[in-house]
């Protein structure tokens, strides 16, 4: 067994799961303040790079202003998706809201195509693509810049959690109605948790728009998100950055063994497997929250 | 004249007819006054209207599709028949709702502090919450520990507590009694007396257990069928004999003897 | 006016549990049920073909799914694949040389036992949880169907459907298809309408309310679950066999994707969850109005000369489609059979609660 060749696979694996974090970070935003499984977060995460790119390129500003222009920009569009569709569904049975989330995915997608064409464009960040050496082992700067990112991020919102807004969004998702009760806006705070999903989605979606382009493709990262997020318990922000890593590292060695068996293209079947087995066996994840059932 | 009794009343309700999904009439005209710094009950059996009286006022109907179809709500002088639940928490209306529903997975300390209202400040929640420890001292050695797990006593201190940190003028209790000991019940009501006498906290109190909720108020309205068919001051109620048959228990001791249905509840229909 | 009832008086349980509880609904059904047999002397074949028969296929596919989502209460975001399963085998089956007849119901057994598999699935979560791993089940089927040439067809992947014969006749002609689709439509329409009145469709209700409550009145949740996604599956399986039969002629892995899945959920949805009537039209919107409005805006930016780029017009369709879906969610949660529903009690009683007021 080769040493160094299998911890370049498990280190940039482990990079690769931090984006992923990335991605999942805004899922568990929304789930966390308000029990909505967000499936439009694909979706969301691709109009934000479209944003960048079109405040970047058709307007022709420079990159360090377009991207928290466009994070302004989403912040918006979240506050109102809360307060034009979800609004009106709180409180309806669980199936009539994933299907809210994910006809709101499929109208992101087709509206963003439909302005910007599906032709894949590049973000052009600026990151270097020299290799960057640990030793012998090969690391890619952009994943280290998202990585990065991801964990900045996370810290922002483990803090953040633990603000007077914070706790209020946490009291919303364990009781709309006691929160209603003691004069909390349950409005206002699921609004917020989607403008920051939205947030969130401008930066994964320029960290993912420079590794494989803008297009399409970036609302395929839900599955991955959706896994990693499930995984790591719906409502846990530390537990969508471990679960990012082992999912990482997981479908990079995996990868890496069963696609010479199969002829490549296992890295989907591994993530699916994975979503499947943390369902059956432990559906509240690594450190979700267990329902409390007791009286 | 007329304006000294607004005055007196922190709170009036005049006539409040509510109907759930544009269908289901809940409450028909019902009239409740509180007035300031006294503590007043709203007896009935299940179903009654009680806890739709209750919606009705700190605007929670909304959650539930229902809506005050006739009649009006002021508080302290001013309608809040249409204001939103948030509104009127802000003017000092606060509703601890029906079964001790805390936020599990919170802390009770962090269930004080969602309640804080905007703007408070952090001096000002702590001495809130330093207040509220003392009329719990229960709550204060719990205070980190995850409210889920709290027994149903403190959790039903916790749901006041919270409902204290929005600094109330009027507080409304739906059955604070529901599923507790009756000696948890006696010391609950016993703080609740507290508060009302300490901070002048108007009360208003809805329950089944009538025997302890006639001890501590001042007056009791008997809601049955979405009406107020009576009301009078606790003693009144206590030595009427039509509420003792139906809500306090006694009066006939000897079941052999009792001939069921002899007494009907003359006031219905 | 339509109705002439002026409520509906049952006396006992025979009449309480008729399909038709109003005569106007029974007569309107038949009425419909001759135009559908008209319809290939009526409607002309282009629109019979591309429109007609894929909306009835489709939409007893959807109501297969209503069965487990609307009546059962159990999510599944997989159905497409299910359909793959039952299509893949038919026409393997059909190609071996099995009769079509048998083909048919080869594919809807086999669909029905891998559906079971989502069964399992079922009997451990439920909502949001059964959602995700149905979803995951899709993708692991998927990636079966395009990773073995075996069953897909070689390096194109795509296989070619044998021509469709049943009962000895070679069907060949667009009327023809037209007929296979409308009589398996009607089929699990009728199988549907039954299914309320039976044992079976109240234990599913029981199940879908409060799985636990209905184990304690003694209805084996277990034992329901796994037969409504069997019984759905095996829908499903003929409905996918017949689609390639009788409009794609070829079967590929696309046709049976993700985008699918939600495709045939956003039907059910959109149409009502538990409505038939609804799944009819559920399936009419998700299905027609997307090219419908596209067609639209071609005509406006031809008639206000107007360039439209190619892309932009290849995605409306798109946008559309998912406009749609949130549109009808925040117009009436419950669907378009709920809307149809509501007109229908209205017109009922019509003019008399007129009276009332």
């Amino acid at each position: 067994m080769d040493w160094v060749f299998l911890s370049e696979l498990a280190i940039n694996g482990a990079l690769t799961g931090l984006l992923y974090s990335l991605f999942a970070i805004g899922l568990v935003l929304i789930y966390k303040a308000s029990s909505v499984p967000n499936l439009a977060q694909g979706g969301l995460t691709m109009v934000g790079a479209y944003v960048v790119l079109a405040l970047a390129r058709d307007v022709g500003l420079p990159l360090w202003l377009a991207i928290p222009l466009a994070a302004v920009v989403m912040f918006g569009l979240g506050f109102g998706i809360e307060r034009v569709a979800l609004r009106r569904l709180a409180g309806r049975p669980v199936v009539m809201i994933l299907m809210l989330t994910l006809g709101l995915d499929i109208f992101l997608r087709g509206t963003t195509l439909a302005i910007w064409g599906g032709t894949s464009r590049s973000m052009e960040l600026g990151v270097s693509y020299d290799p960057l050496f640990l030793g012998d082992i090969f690391i890619s700067r952009i994943h280290l810049v998202g990585a990065g990112v991801a964990l900045a991020l996370f810290v922002a919102f483990m803090l953040f959690f633990r603000t007077r807004t914070g706790i209020k969004l946490r009291a919303i998702a364990d009781d709309y109605m006691a929160s209603w009760s003691v004069g909390i806006s349950v409005e206002r705070g699921v609004g917020l948790s989607w403008a920051l999903a939205s947030v969130v989605a401008v930066a994964a979606g320029v960290i993912w728009g420079e590794i494989q382009g803008v297009d399409q493709a970036l609302s395929l990262l839900l599955l991955k998100g959706l896994t990693v997020a499930v995984l790591g318990g719906l409502d846990s922000i530390l537990g969508a950055v471990i679960a990012g890593i082992i999912l990482g590292v997981v479908e990079n060695i995996g990868a890496d063994f069963l696609d010479p068996l199969v002829g490549g293209g296992s890295r989907e079947l591994i993530v699916a497997a994975v979503l499947i087995l943390t369902v059956m066996i432990r559906p509240h994840g690594l450190f979700g929250r267990h329902d409390i059932e007791r009286v | 004249m007329q304006e000294k009794v607004e005055a007196q009343n922190i709170l009036s309700m005049n006539s409040v007819e509510v109907l759930y999904d544009n269908v289901i009439l809940a409450i028909k005209g019902v009239s409740v006054q509180v007035p300031k710094g006294e503590m007043i009950a709203l007896l009935g059996s299940n179903g009654a209207g009680k806890s739709t009286t209750l919606k009705a006022i700190s605007g929670l109907l909304k959650a539930e599709r229902g809506r005050i179809s006739r009649g009006e709500i002021t508080f302290q002088g001013t309608d809040i028949t249409e204001a939103p639940a948030q509104k009127r928490v802000e003017m000092g209306i606060c509703h601890v709702i029906e079964g001790r529903r805390v936020f599990e997975h919170l802390t009770p300390d962090e269930n004080l502090t969602a309640a804080a209202p905007r703007g408070m400040s952090r001096s000002t929640l702590n001495a809130e919450k330093d207040k509220i420890y003392a009329y719990f001292p229960r709550l204060a050695e719990r205070k980190n520990s995850q409210a889920g797990y709290l027994s149903g006593g403190e959790q039903q201190m916790l749901a006041i507590g919270r409902a204290l940190v929005t600094q109330p003028k009027l507080l409304m209790l739906d059955e604070p009694s529901l599923g507790l000991a009756p000696f948890l019940v006696e010391e609950i009501f016993g703080i609740l007396q507290k508060i009302n006498k300490d901070e002048g906290l108007s009360v208003l109190l809805v329950e089944q257990n009538a025997l302890a909720a006639l001890e501590i108020v001042s007056q009791g309205y008997l809601i049955e069928n979405g009406r107020v068919v009576m009301h009078g001051t606790a003693e009144a109620l206590k030595s009427n004999s039509d509420i003792q048959e139906f809500y306090l228990g006694g009066g006939e001791t000897d079941f052999h003897n009792v001939k069921h249905y002899s007494r009907r509840k003359r006031w219905l229909s | 006016m339509f109705y002439r009832l002026s409520g509906v008086h049952h006396a006992d349980y025979v009449s309480d549990s008729r399909i038709f509880k109003v005569p106007a609904d029974r007569n309107l059904t038949a009425f419909i049920f001759l135009i559908g047999l008209a319809a290939p002397f009526i409607i002309p074949s282009l629109y019979l073909n591309s429109y007609l028969l894929p909306w009835l296929i489709w939409t007893a596919a959807a109501l297969g799914l209503n069965l487990v989502t609307g009546w059962a209460g159990q999510l599944h975001l997989g159905y497409a694949a299910v359909m793959a399963v039952g299509a893949y085998s038919a026409i393997h089956a059909a190609r071996f040389g099995v009769p079509w007849e048998f083909a048919l119901i080869i594919g809807g057994l086999t669909s029905s036992v891998i559906g079971s598999l989502f069964a399992f699935a079922a009997l451990r979560v439920k909502g949001l949880y059964l959602a995700l791993t149905t979803l995951a089940m899709q993708f692991v089927m998927d990636w079966v169907l395009t990773h073995s040439p075996a069953i897909s067809g070689g390096s194109h992947a795509s296989l070619q459907s044998p021509t469709l014969a049943l009962l000895g006749q070679e069907i060949t002609t667009d009327t023809g298809f037209y007929y296979v689709a409308f009589g398996w439509c009607v089929l699990v329409t009728i199988f549907m309408l039954n299914l309320k009145r039976t044992g079976l469709g109240r234990a599913l209700v029981a199940v879908r309310e409060k799985d636990f409550a209905a184990a304690i009145l003694g209805v084996n949740s277990f034992y329901y679950k796994i037969l409504a996604f069997a019984t759905s599956s095996f829908i499903a399986g003929v409905s996918g066999a017949l689609l390639v039969a009788t409009f794609f002629f070829l079967a590929a892995p696309e046709q049976f994707s993700v985008a699918v899945s939600i495709q045939v959920l956003a039907m059910v949805i959109v149409g009502g969850l538990g409505s038939i009537i609804g799944s009819y039209f559920g399936v009419a919107l998700i299905l027609l109005v997307p090219g419908i409005v596209n067609g639209l805006v071609v005509t406006l930016s031809d008639g206000l000369g107007m360039q439209i780029d190619v892309e932009t017009l290849a995605h409306i369709p798109n946008a559309v489609y998912g406009a749609l879906i949130v549109i009808i969610l925040l117009i009436e949660p419950l669907g378009l059979g709920k809307l149809y529903g509501n007109i229908r009690d209205y017109l009922m009683v019509w003019p008399f609660d007129q009276f009332k007021k």
